[in-house]
């Protein structure tokens, strides 16, 4: 009994430290520029497909080292386009946060169709990242959970280390405190509007490939994953960081443990009750500024 | 758009949309269009009444139909209520969840009230296809298969029978029509725009945006379930495939096509994109690329949607509008 | 230093600035006087690149510098300092210096004018680690300057540095700020009425209605008795 209570925890801990890289790019882009991103999940994909691509379709030599190198880039430079290109021209707009819903929504539908018109309508399987198991007493483990956790939390340390020690980090602090402050002393605020968008493109995407070599590429996945980081964010507090983090680790154990105890499909309606009563209690989420 | 322009406006388009079975009563594709325009630039209506005057960032428009589709359904297969009766309690029970929903998210900032609706929306669909769904006759993923045909006084309206159900359809349009119509030039309508404009200013006069903004997504939900019936007992068979993003994606180009908060401009926007949807329909599920691809689009360049557009091509109309605005703000300062 | 010629701004319909025109030699403090909503904030604002769509000429230093982004003005030596402070008010008195120094010119001396500025106010020294939104309004003020003088700015607009402030702490700010002119900074001053601005200035200007009603040096402000009366409180 105890072996699995530990091993449902950890599961829950596995599932909190990815939905934590995804969930804090999107708290982090909402914190920043306000800007609520309905294709954020579709970026999930846009991942999972580069690895394919990379990996399956070209063949590419080094494996998921290849893969990794070269998402961070490209997911940066899509977003970075995408948000010069699609929302910026919305932002002088009076009503420029509905505008960007339905922009990224229609941007969403685009991409997730898009997919399936490229890559054809039935799931892709990724080789693993690393093969085997490993035991720890009666605990065993997949070697490719271990590789998920430390590539995840290795992910959320750069991005607490980039925004607490570098210039642009801090100017990114900054622009989500204070914009027009940021202004006044000199910050390209725009400029870290694009930046923001493209670091959360990266952490999705980074997620995408993460859990698409674990399960598979699905084209339809983008929406339970986006729902997924928004409730996240959401009973985090939007744009509080440091909320999403718990918030991610919260809603993982509660994955876990609801699926062990009720079973699968009782795991959305318990995510969904809990924010329901989280946002009835607190309206700002759980660590959200009011 | 003041009053008279408006009832101008929806009287032509639905005149002209009203004599084409005249015309064209003999194919089926042209009529199933129409009938098609008819129930979803109702359905396209209430979501613009909420989002663009209530200034309420709902994303549970499709939920709502739904809901009133499978109620409805359930309703006269399971417990076989007459379809008349049916639609009408599915209306009502739509109106009861609109207000379930509403309570709880109407207070929250906009992107809360838009996750929390669309994580409803989303929600419905692991209902109704999983055992709580079966339990109440949902049919599961299977759905139900086979709806009854609307009886009034011994005749049968359904999809067997293209005309007679279209102007079925267009008699509860006109009336709905009317609602909206009278929802917007009310007092109400007023205090929309006066919510929409400063919260603030509005709740100083005396405005409780939260009574209103209950009222109008109970009175929406109420006419969006009405329809979701109204569209279930046309097509015979319901499945959850209505909750696809796709059926969503193309609720909302009629808003954003026609222009949020310019109605009766969603009205063209349902003409637009149901036609488009039908022409593109050989394209097979490709079609979505380009649908997503126009929401970008007339996001960017059309601000107002196409009502934007015909408003920038002959500018006098402008005037008209804000000075009624104007006229209207007076009028509350006036009731304050 | 500064040349403003037939400046014009809009706020939507409203026609904000009227052909203000303005000068501003090297060392000066120049003082512009005001009743609120007449445009004051907005004339500092056009200068500092923060205030939208402007029609006219800005002249700084030789070269023109209207409608150019904020940030290239920030590293020019332009700097604005808000009146409602516009502080990062959860970070720390040091994180909020630092981002004073955010422009490439300003790095090179940060630690320079790290040092000039903790002198200027040896309280916000022990204040270094204190979160911006716990201070006083006064040590807030103190702060929104100090991260102005961050930038290496070598002309500094500030906006209404007294409002809000008790009459003592007003004096305290003022001779801050005789102090930094001293030091050779440039000053362009908005204020609405406050009697003891006169000891700053070296030149006054009156703005009403977007229009610019009045000009000249400290005698002649003090022998202006409608200026007096109004904007001088004596």
């Amino acid at each position: 009994m105890l072996i699995e209570i530990i091993d449902v925890s950890i599961s829950g801990l596995l599932n909190g430290s990815v939905y934590a890289l995804m969930a804090i790019g999107l708290a982090l882009v909402y914190g920043v520029t306000k800007a609520f991103n309905f294709a954020y999940g579709s970026f999930y994909n846009m991942g999972g497909y580069f690895a394919w691509v990379l990996l399956i379709s070209l063949g590419m030599k080094g494996g998921y080292y290849t893969v990794f190198f070269t998402a961070v880039p490209f997911l940066f430079i899509v977003g970075f386009i995408l948000e010069k290109a699609l929302v910026s021209p919305l932002r002088k707009r009076a009503d420029w946060e509905m505008k960007v819903m339905m922009l990224t929504l229609g941007l969403g539908l685009f991409l997730d169709i898009g997919y399936i018109v490229v890559f054809g309508p039935r799931l892709k399987s990724l080789p693993e990242i690393v093969e085997g198991t490993t035991s720890i007493g009666e605990l065993v483990f997949l070697n490719q959970d271990i590789v998920i956790f430390i590539i995840s939390i290795t992910g959320l340390l750069c991005f607490a280390w980039i925004l607490n020690n570098t210039r642009v980090g801090m100017a990114v602090q900054a622009v989500a405190q204070n914009p027009a402050g940021a202004q006044i002393v000199g910050i390209p605020k725009d400029f870290i509007f694009a930046a923001t968008f493209a670091i959360s493109t990266v952490m999705v995407g980074l997620g995408g490939i993460l859990l698409c070599q674990k399960n598979f590429v699905i084209p339809q996945a983008s929406w339970p994953i986006m729902i997924k980081a928004w409730v996240i964010t959401a009973f985090g507090g939007m744009g509080s960081i440091r909320g999403s983090l718990y918030a991610a680790f919260i809603i993982g154990m509660l994955e876990a443990f609801v699926g062990y105890t009720l079973g699968l499909i009782y795991i959305d309606i318990a995510i969904l009750t809990l924010l329901l009563i989280t946002l009835a209690l607190r309206p700002q989420g759980l660590m959200g500024k009011e | 758009m003041n009053l008279k322009s408006m009832v101008t406006f929806l009287a032509v388009t639905y005149g002209l949309i009203g004599i084409m079975p005249l015309f064209v009563g003999d194919s089926v594709i042209i009529m199933r269009i129409l009938t098609m325009i008819l129930i979803w630039s109702i359905v396209a209506s209430c979501w613009d009444v909420i989002m663009g005057f209530a200034g309420i960032f709902s994303f549970g428009q499709v939920a709502f139909f739904v809901i009133g589709a499978y109620s409805s359904a359930i309703l006269s297969v399971s417990l076989n209520v007459p379809p008349v009766v049916a639609m009408l309690m599915a209306g009502m029970i739509t109106a009861m969840v609109g207000v379930l929903v509403g309570l709880p998210c109407i207070k929250l900032a906009g992107p809360y009230i838009a996750l929390v609706t669309f994580a409803f929306h989303m929600a419905l669909k692991p209902f109704f296809s999983g055992p709580l769904g079966k339990a109440i006759g949902s049919g599961g993923s299977r759905g139900i298969l086979s709806v009854p045909p609307i009886k009034i006084f011994g005749m049968a309206f359904s999809s067997a029978e293209l005309v007679p159900f279209f102007y079925l359809a267009l008699f509860l349009t006109l009336i709905c029509s009317g609602v909206i119509v009278a929802i917007l030039k009310s007092y109400w309508g007023t205090a929309f725009l006066a919510l929409k404009d400063s919260e603030d200013f509005a709740v100083s006069l005396g405005i409780s945006a939260f009574k209103y903004k209950l009222m109008v997504f109970g009175i929406t939900s109420f006419i969006t379930g009405l329809f979701g019936a109204l569209y279930v007992h046309y097509v015979g068979i319901l499945s959850i495939r209505v909750l696809s993003g796709q059926v969503f994606t193309t609720l909302m180009i009629m808003i954003v096509v026609g222009g949020i908060g310019q109605y009766p401009g969603v009205v063209l926007g349902a003409v637009f994109t149901v036609t488009a949807e039908q022409l593109l329909r050989p394209l097979g599920i490709y079609r979505f690329v380009i649908m997503g691809g126009l929401v970008v689009a007339v996001v960017l360049l059309l601000p107002d949607g196409i009502t934007g557009l015909i408003r920038k091509l002959f500018p006098g109309r402008q005037e008209k509008e804000s000075r009624s605005i104007e006229t209207h703000k007076s009028s509350l300062e006036g009731v304050g | 230093m500064l040349n403003v010629n037939n400046l014009n701004a809009f706020y939507g319909e409203f026609h904000v600035l009227k052909d203000v025109a303005l000068s501003v030699e090297e060392g000066q403090v120049v003082v512009m006087l005001g009743p609120n909503g007449h445009g004051k904030s907005t004339l500092l604002k056009a200068i500092c690149g923060l205030a939208g769509k402007v029609n006219g000429e800005v002249i700084y230093q030789g070269q023109n510098i209207k409608g150019m982004a904020a940030q290239k003005l920030v590293n020019m030596g332009i700097t604005y300092i808000a009146e409602n402070r516009e502080l990062f008010p959860y970070m720390s008195v040091m994180d909020n210096l630092k981002l004073g120094a955010y422009s490439k010119n300003a790095r090179a001396k940060e630690k320079e004018n790290l040092e000039k500025v903790f002198s200027l106010f040896p309280r916000l020294v022990d204040r270094k680690k204190q979160v911006a939104s716990t201070m006083s309004g006064g040590e807030a003020r103190m702060l929104a300057i100090a991260r102005g003088l961050m930038s290496n700015a070598d002309f500094l607009c500030i906006d209404e540095p007294s409002l809000g402030l008790q009459p003592s702490l007003r004096l305290e700010v003022f001779k801050t700020i005789k102090e930094i002119n001293r030091q050779g900074k440039t000053v362009l001053l908005v204020e609405q009425n406050i009697p003891q601005i006169t000891e700053l200035a070296d030149k006054i200007y009156v703005l009403e209605e977007g229009q610019i009603s009045f000009e000249g040096d400290k005698d002649e402000a003090l022998s202006n008795d409608h200026l007096k009366e109004i904007f001088l409180g004596l």
